[in-house]
């Protein structure tokens, strides 16, 4: 019976670790792929391997990291480079040792999600000859003047609260009760309050007496709110209940809840609820079946991100310290797909012109 | 207190949901809150009490033939795959029966660890909970990361069942609420949560619970899985086949957990997605001891669990949100100054002090926020079963040999 007992144990624990090993998807792409595309020519990012290493969620989630996905394959097509991809577990303790692994193999690693920030600092202090760009944080020592923490260390950050204002806006023009909601996935951190600043701010600038209902999933240092699909489509409800007719969420995979939430309660009420979408163009990266709910999204073009960052890495023009990607090149902005903001598109555009200018300046903080 | 006792164990629960649903009242009124009692907060309730009970009677199952399954987390998370799987390729069908069988199958790998070879139960479970997410995740890539909208951790959006509404009972429990009665109206618009726009899944995870109450103690089969965990050695006496009857009583369990996986894909995500269940199956563990190892005690510990978190998802306006939860305090305060009169009246001086320094800690807090952290609801759960396990604990009892090996011819 002892002997027994122990074969089994060892089988189980070998079982475990063989299946959890399975459990991270580190893809290779071949370098050669790059270099088929362009026809044999060869291209400035022949021979470069760019590390994209996802947060949670990864290549698919529809949303943000599908952003960072797209912006790569852009980079492989126009640049010639080659890349492999890496995606944390699901509790995130890998995160570390997947930089180092990606370190290893790449002159490049781009880290998708301020959760890398730490991580970063020390496999970039670990391995001083790779370049390293993280997504959504800055990236600078604010404790001593803002100076970036390394000379290999970028940080690309998102002016949301512009994109986020001209959603609010069309938010505004297009509710007919009155009352709007927002969804942030995590609260407490400073990230998320800039979406909600910047979409209460554009629906007051077109309609002063606007009710915003805002709530949040979860507080820091809580995370399950990213991908908390169950927890928005509740919320969601409520918020529908409550008489507002528009939700944006600012909840990454927790999204679909919403939009789950706005297909239920236009059925069950008769009268057309919508939502609105974040990071991707929402409308192209759900099924079918909620397409007609989500009036817009909020671009957060993290493609545009990575294609750049990697194009400054290739000319030796790797920046260190914090870029940010606002209205005035297009690395905010909202979506048309679906059509169901044609009309007022002009009205949104002449928002737009005046963030440019400065005409507007758009809050941080709710 | 002996005619209380003397009730059967439906009335006695009425009877106390009758007094929480009064506390509840009196609270709301004095917080100038109404989402104590709403429906809304009812329905939340509900729909977030179903993974938890069908979680702990897949405890009670496994336990009642004397198997720990500490592994409950694990099969509900098989559950959420096989149940997307299912749902994908059969509709919302094929989801159920296929979480089911994802589940059980998850139990039946525990039932072949530690009733066949006599592993560590607590050790197997463990495993299987180490094993479950790495398996999905495994599955996912193969399966839905090919899918439009799947990824290595997520699966397409799948259909749920639909929800149905009780037709004459609601119109009458909405024209009770609707009178404004003190209390009488506060129990009609609750109740009223519970048979309108209720989803048929729902319906299904509530009438597992008589099928269970019937099953365990009303049956031949139930009989023989129970001896199993009071007394296997006099059960193997009398003929009764303990191996086999521990193996049905730990698949039951993995199939019920594998349900609870299902629902919560079903019906409250939408899709699949890796590490959302959330330690349910632990919870559900929790309603298992509350509960007393009863199927309606399990029922009546799930439904107290999911309160504060339901409540907690429909506690916000566009001026604030957390007020109503705030209230809650001032219920744990008023129901452990109530064990405390009752600990003083039994003659336990040292439970009484003990719970009047508890209440008097939510009393302070209490009035001393405008609202409530949002850890709060997610922490009640652990809280309340410390507190039960902590006066009440010599009136539980869960069957005598659970969690010990047991082998043929060996005493």
């Amino acid at each position: 019976m002892k002997r027994s007992w122990r074969n089994l144990l060892m089988l189980l624990a070998v079982f475990a670790l063989a299946a959890a090993a399975c459990g991270d998807s580190s893809e290779s792409n071949d370098a050669s792929e790059g270099g088929d595309d362009s026809g044999g020519e060869a291209m400035i990012g022949d021979g470069v391997n760019v590390g994209l290493t996802f947060d949670i969620g990864g290549r698919g989630d529809q949303s943000f990291n599908d952003s960072a996905a797209e912006g790569i394959d852009r980079a492989e097509s126009d640049f010639g480079i080659s890349f492999t991809e890496a995606e944390p577990n699901e509790d995130g303790s890998n995160r570390a040792e997947l930089l180092q692994l990606q370190a290893d193999q790449s002159d490049l690693v781009v880290a998708v999600g301020f959760l890398f920030a730490e991580d970063v600092r020390a496999a970039a202090g670990d391995n001083a000859d790779t370049n390293f760009a993280v997504i959504d944080d800055a990236m600078l020592d604010f404790d001593n003047g803002a100076v970036p923490w390394a000379d290999n260390i970028a940080g690309l950050t998102f002016a949301e609260e512009q994109g986020s204002f001209l959603v609010g806006a069309a938010a505004a023009l297009k509710s007919e009760t009155g009352t709007i909601g927002f969804i942030g996935g995590v609260g407490g951190f400073g990230l998320i309050e800039k979406f909600e600043a910047g979409y209460t701010a554009g629906a007051q600038a077109v309609n002063p007496d606007i009710v915003v209902i805002p709530q949040y999933i979860t507080q820091a240092p809580d995370f399950d709110g990213f991908f908390a699909a169950d927890r928005a489509r509740e919320i969601a409800l409520t918020m529908y209940g409550q008489d507002a007719d528009i939700i944006y969420h600012a909840a990454g995979g927790s999204g679909a809840g919403l939009f789950e939430a706005a297909k239920e309660q236009s059925e069950s009420s008769g009268s057309k609820v919508w939502a609105i979408g974040v990071d991707s163009d929402q409308f192209n990266t759900v099924s079918e079946d909620v397409q007609e709910f989500i009036l817009t999204s909020m671009l957060k073009r993290v493609d545009v991100a990575v294609v750049e960052v990697t194009d400054a890495h290739l000319n030796g023009n790797f920046e260190a310290g914090n870029t940010v990607y606002d209205l005035s090149v297009d690395g905010v902005g909202y979506s048309t797909s679906g059509g169901f903001v044609d009309d007022i598109v002009p009205q949104l555009e002449e928002f737009k012109e005046q963030i440019i200018a400065g005409d507007i300046v758009v809050p941080t903080e709710p | 207190m002996s005619w209380f006792t003397n009730l059967p164990s439906w009335a006695r629960w009425s009877l106390a949901a009758a007094v929480g649903m009064f506390v509840l009242t009196v609270v709301q009124r004095v917080s100038g809150t109404d989402l104590l009692t709403e429906e809304g907060t009812a329905q939340a309730m509900l729909r977030w009490s179903i993974p938890i009970l069908l979680a702990g009677l897949g405890g009670l199952y496994s336990e009642r033939a004397g198997i720990v399954n500490i592994g409950l987390e694990g099969m509900m998370i098989l559950g959420t795959w096989f149940g997307a799987w299912g749902a994908l390729n059969w509709g919302p069908w094929g989801g159920l029966a296929a979480g089911l069988v994802g589940g059980a199958l998850g139990g039946l790998l525990h039932a072949v660890a530690t009733v066949s070879f006599g592993v560590d139960q607590i050790i197997s479970g463990v495993g299987i909970n180490i094993l479950a997410p790495a398996l999905t995740r495994f599955l996912s890539e193969r399966v839905f990361s090919g899918e439009a909208g799947g990824s290595v951790s997520q699966s397409p959006r799948v259909d749920g069942f639909g929800n149905f509404t009780v037709p004459g009972l609601a119109d009458f429990l909405g024209t009770i609420r609707d009178q404004e009665i003190f209390w009488i109206s506060d129990v009609a618009g609750f109740s009223r949560g519970f048979v309108a726009e209720m989803s048929w899944f729902t319906l299904i995870g509530l009438l597992t619970v008589p099928l269970s109450g019937w099953l365990l103690w009303k049956t031949r089969v139930g009989l023989r899985m129970r001896i199993c965990g009071e007394n296997p050695n006099a059960g193997e006496s009398l003929g009764v086949n303990i191996y086999g009857h521990k193996y049905l009583g730990v698949i039951i369990s993995g199939g019920l957990s594998g349900l609870a996986g299902a629902f919560i894909v079903l019906e409250l995500a939408g899709l699949y997605r890796g590490g959302q269940t959330l330690g349910r199956g632990f919870i559900g563990l929790a309603a298992l001891v509350f509960g007393n190892w009863r199927a309606i005690g399990v029922l009546a510990g799930s439904l107290v669990f999911s309160y504060p978190f339901g409540l907690s998802l429909v506690d916000f306006n566009a001026e604030s949100s957390g007020g109503a939860t705030r209230a809650l305090l001032l219920v744990i305060a008023i129901a452990l100054a109530g064990v405390m009169v009752w600990a003083q009246r039994s003659g336990k001086r040292g439970d009484a002090i003990l719970a009047g320094l508890f209440a008097a800690i939510a009393l302070v807090w209490y009035l001393g926020t405008e609202t409530a952290a949002a850890w709060l609801p997610n922490t009640m759960p652990y809280a309340l079963v410390l507190i039960v396990l902590l006066f009440a604990s010599q009136r539980l009892r869960g069957p005598r040999t659970a969690g010990l090996p047991y082998r043929r011819g060996e005493t």
